[in-house]
């Protein structure tokens, strides 16, 4: 009774001081211990509070988040970010990058999982089919948006994102996940952690999955691209006590998904090959956290990974990569001081069966050496920090890159946060463009004219991008975050091809050779924004929109010209999503995501012409209910609205394109 | 009297749904310098904030407040030599990385440590705070309290989610 005076007297005194903003905050002032761990929160997640000190365009994923995704693969989790554009090109396969030049291999996209890179050096991107980390083990995913190359180096351009995965002490316990569903989609999980003594736990999860065919999407007839994949992960974690720790972590994943391609065959007609592609990881890690009597901090890591990839009838490589990455941060006066070095050497040996493709050097050993420095100087307490950083990177294929940045936090009052920053960040050709030759496509009216790209005689000089950043986050109320950023950025040296010389000598069918260069240029400008309501303390808004750009400069010679049209007509200019999470009971919970992208245009390899990727609206259910305190039961579907669609035409390797369409699953999560 | 209670009743729900997180946890770090004894009593009690700052707005209107007949300090430290006159030290868990380190830097010091990573206690933190059940929590470790010289009253232990190394 007391307590119901105390509001009452406080709601009058808020009445007559006529006040209208804070007076909640008096009486959460007023509130006990034990009142305060019976009052529900009702603010949009802790992770936007944490992000309002950040300067950059940055979302965090948490693994709530990823479970109430209803996605069974990572990268569809990524489409809840604005400006992360992702488009699924079959079972496994999928192009995703963040504010433009999408591809199959998107290679302005550094991708990190527990601080070591996934950025495959052959094809400069990211192989999205292997499961890289089941998604149950994800701790939070943390994506920045814009260049990240000051302190992530080379390749991070157009964004940065990093997947950290569990904290082995949170795992404590078993877990198993059964899936089944639609397209005779299974899928398994099951894990297990445990304690070793007060200062070691550790687990280990196994993940095995399997998918039929997609349809054709032009025929209705199966696709190739049954896969199989598994995936073992272990982490072990162990405290040393005076604040240093060890963790370290192996993975190994294999996975077969097929493929059906078409290649330009004699005479002048395109042939739809089967292929499979066999991949295969091991992956050993270990990083070692320690401080320093003087209070510096650091972390070692080191990690050697072993894989394969075969691309039946086309190329197969065996890869050794070993990489060694130090960190220091050091927190003085108004400074906060963060150095690094590292190091990474990665040797590959491939083979090319077939007259397809050929390599110039099948067996390349790339070694990259960068050292960074970054300072974030508070320059006046809690309003303004000035962040500057720079980082230096050797490769012995490719030469030396400087990435400097500075960034300028404002933050005038307690809820708003204005940043604005510069950088500048370079790419590394791949092995793929130093190294192959391939015949890739024809004209549609001259099929005997072959196209076949041959890489520069020199080697290739990095890319590189300039670029401007704003940023606004706000917080309108307890429950409603705001984050919009607008970036201009300026290309260069970007890698495309001008037409060479014609080879005559196959008569009839002529071969116009195509050389890479450093010869294309052009801006991307976009604006991206995220808002964060917490409607009501058992529902949740989440919206994410994006608008982006592509204006290549004209170019003299054709070929550029043609590759720069294209780039500029293969980015939707619009796509967002708006989710909605709500807590119907504390034992069940509804789900709902709407999607939604503008169209396109994609070149029809091996053809020349464009082929027109409709926009489109689609909708995602999840409905979970818990059975007891220990198994749930979850039915989700995806693409529930709309018309089976097409989200990609694959450029790289010319994948026949497949139905995207409504699909439903049933699983049960059982912990023990 | 009651009429006027349950008129007021929807305002009062109303408020009761603008509880931010952040608030939530300024006010537990404050009243947790109520539910603790310090070896010494100071005059004043100073909730320090380590490393990227998420609370301090929130904290600000406590400043200067007599807690537990102590006048409250908010004070913000980024290294080892700021920690001697802090009471309580919040880390935030965007400092994950960091809290094995700056525990050490607050070893055998009467320094209670708070934070809202769900795996401090666990780590040798002494309080953690956990969203649970759509509410915030708390996870105490009383071995850590203990060896910081710290005695934490028997409502705190009551209230608290999780009691880490209680039977020890």
């Amino acid at each position: 009774m007391n307590k119901i005076f105390k509001h009452a007297a406080l709601l009058v005194a808020f009445q007559i001081g006529g006040a209208t903003q804070g007076w909640c905050a008096d009486v959460v002032e007023e509130l006990s211990l034990e009142d305060l761990t019976k009052t529900e929160i009702t603010s949009v997640a802790r992770k936007t509070q944490n992000l309002a000190s950040v300067p950059a365009a940055a979302f965090v994923i948490s693994s709530d988040d990823v479970a109430r995704s209803g996605a069974l693969a990572l990268p569809d989790v990524l489409r809840m970010v604005p400006g992360i554009e992702v488009a699924q090109i079959d079972n496994g396969r999928y192009a995703v990058t963040a504010r433009g030049f999408n591809g199959r291999f998107a290679n302005k996209l550094q991708v990190l999982v527990d601080g070591r890179s996934i950025y495959h050096q052959t094809f400069s991107g990211v192989m999205w089919e292997h499961d890289v980390i089941a998604l149950n083990d994800i701790e939070r995913i943390e994506v920045i948006r814009g260049p990240g190359a000051a302190i992530w180096g080379v390749n991070a351009v157009n964004g940065v994102i990093n997947i950290i995965s569990k904290h082995s002490a949170q795992q404590s316990g078993g877990f198993v996940e059964t899936t089944i569903g639609t397209q005779g989609k299974l899928g398994l999980y099951g894990r297990y952690g445990g304690v070793l003594d007060e200062n070691t736990t550790w687990r280990a999860s196994v993940q095995g999955r399997h998918a039929e065919p997609s349809k054709q999407f032009a025929t209705g007839a199966d696709s190739e691209d049954h896969q199989e994949s598994s995936l073992l992960d272990m982490r072990l974690d162990h405290r040393l006590g005076g604040g240093s720790d060890l963790a370290v972590w192996f993975n190994a994943t294999r996975s077969v998904l097929g493929d059906l391609i078409r290649v330009p065959a004699l005479p002048g007609g395109v042939l739809a090959e089967n292929s499979r592609q066999s991949d295969a990881s091991q992956v050993l890690a270990g990083r070692y956290r320690w401080l320093t009597a003087a209070g510096i901090e650091s972390s070692l890591q080191l990690s050697l990974n072993s894989s394969s990839i075969e691309l039946e009838k086309y190329f197969r490589e065996e890869r050794k990569t070993y990489d060694l990455d130090y960190q220091g941060r050091y927190t003085f006066a108004a400074h906060d001081l963060l150095w690094g070095i590292s190091h990474r050497t990665s040797s590959s040996s491939a083979q090319t069966p077939g007259s397809l493709i050929s390599l110039r050097n099948y067996d390349v050993a790339q070694r990259t050496s960068g050292i960074f420095v970054q300072d974030d100087w508070t320059l006046i307490p809690e309003k303004l920090q000035l962040g500057l950083g720079v980082r230096w990177d050797n490769t012995n294929i490719g030469g030396s890159t400087f990435a400097p940045s500075a960034t300028l936090i404002w933050t005038p009052s307690r809820v708003d946060t204005l940043w604005a920053k510069y950088a500048r960040a370079p790419r590394m050709p791949s092995q793929g463009e130093n190294n192959v030759t391939m015949l890739t496509n024809f004209q549609p009216g001259m099929p005997s004219v072959f196209t076949r790209v041959i890489p520069d005689t020199r080697t290739l000089r990095a890319e590189k991008m300039e670029g401007l950043e704003l940023g606004y986050r706000t917080q309108l109320s307890s429950g409603f975050n705001v984050d919009a950023s607008v970036y201009r950025y300026r290309y260069s040296d970007r890698i495309s091809s001008t037409l060479g010389a014609v080879d005559a000598s196959g008569f009839p069918t002529v071969i116009q050779n195509v050389n890479i260069c450093n010869c294309s240029a052009g801006w991307v400008s976009g604006a991206e924004l995220s808002a964060d309501w917490q409607v009501l303390p058992v529902w949740r808004l989440q919206l994410s929109y994006a608008w982006t750009r592509i204006q290549m400069d004209e170019a003299a010679d054709a070929a550029v010209q043609a590759d720069s049209k294209h780039t500029e007509q293969s980015t939707p200019h619009h796509h967002g999503s708006l989710r909605s999470q709500w807590n119907i009971a504390p034992d069940r919970q509804f789900d709902a995501w709407l999607r939604a992208s503008g169209g396109y245009q994609r070149i029809n390899a091996p053809y020349t012409d464009l082929t027109k990727v409709s926009g489109y609206l689609t909708l995602d259910l999840r409905y979970a209910q818990k059975i007891g305190k220990d198994l749930e039961l979850v039915l989700s579907g995806r693409n529930l609205i709309g018309p089976s669609r097409i989200e990609y035409v694959s450029d790289y390797v010319a994948s026949v394109p497949v139905k995207v369409g409504p699909s439903v699953f049933l699983s049960t999560r059982w912990k023990f | 009297m009651l009429p006027l209670l349950l008129a007021l009743q929807p305002w009062s729900h109303a408020c009761a749904q603008a509880n931010n997180e952040s608030q939530l946890k300024a006010a537990y770090l404050v009243n947790f310098l109520k539910y603790v004894d310090w070896p010494e009593a100071t005059p004043t009690a100073t909730i320090c904030l380590f490393g990227r700052d998420t609370l301090g707005g929130y904290l600000a209107p406590y400043e200067a407040r007599s807690i537990a007949g102590r006048e409250l300090r908010i004070r913000r430290v980024t290294g080892p030599d700021q920690m001697g006159d802090c009471q309580l030290l919040f880390i935030p868990d965007s400092e994950e990385a960091r809290y094995g380190a700056v525990l050490r830097w607050v070893e055998r010091l009467p320094v209670l440590t708070v934070s809202d990573a769900e795996i401090f206690t666990r780590h040798g933190g002494a309080i953690a705070l956990v969203r649970a059940e759509g509410r915030l929590q708390f996870d105490i470790n009383v071995v850590a309290v203990g060896a910081a010289g710290l005695k934490p009253s028997s409502q705190l232990m009551r209230l608290a989610r999780v009691v880490v190394g209680a039977t020890k």
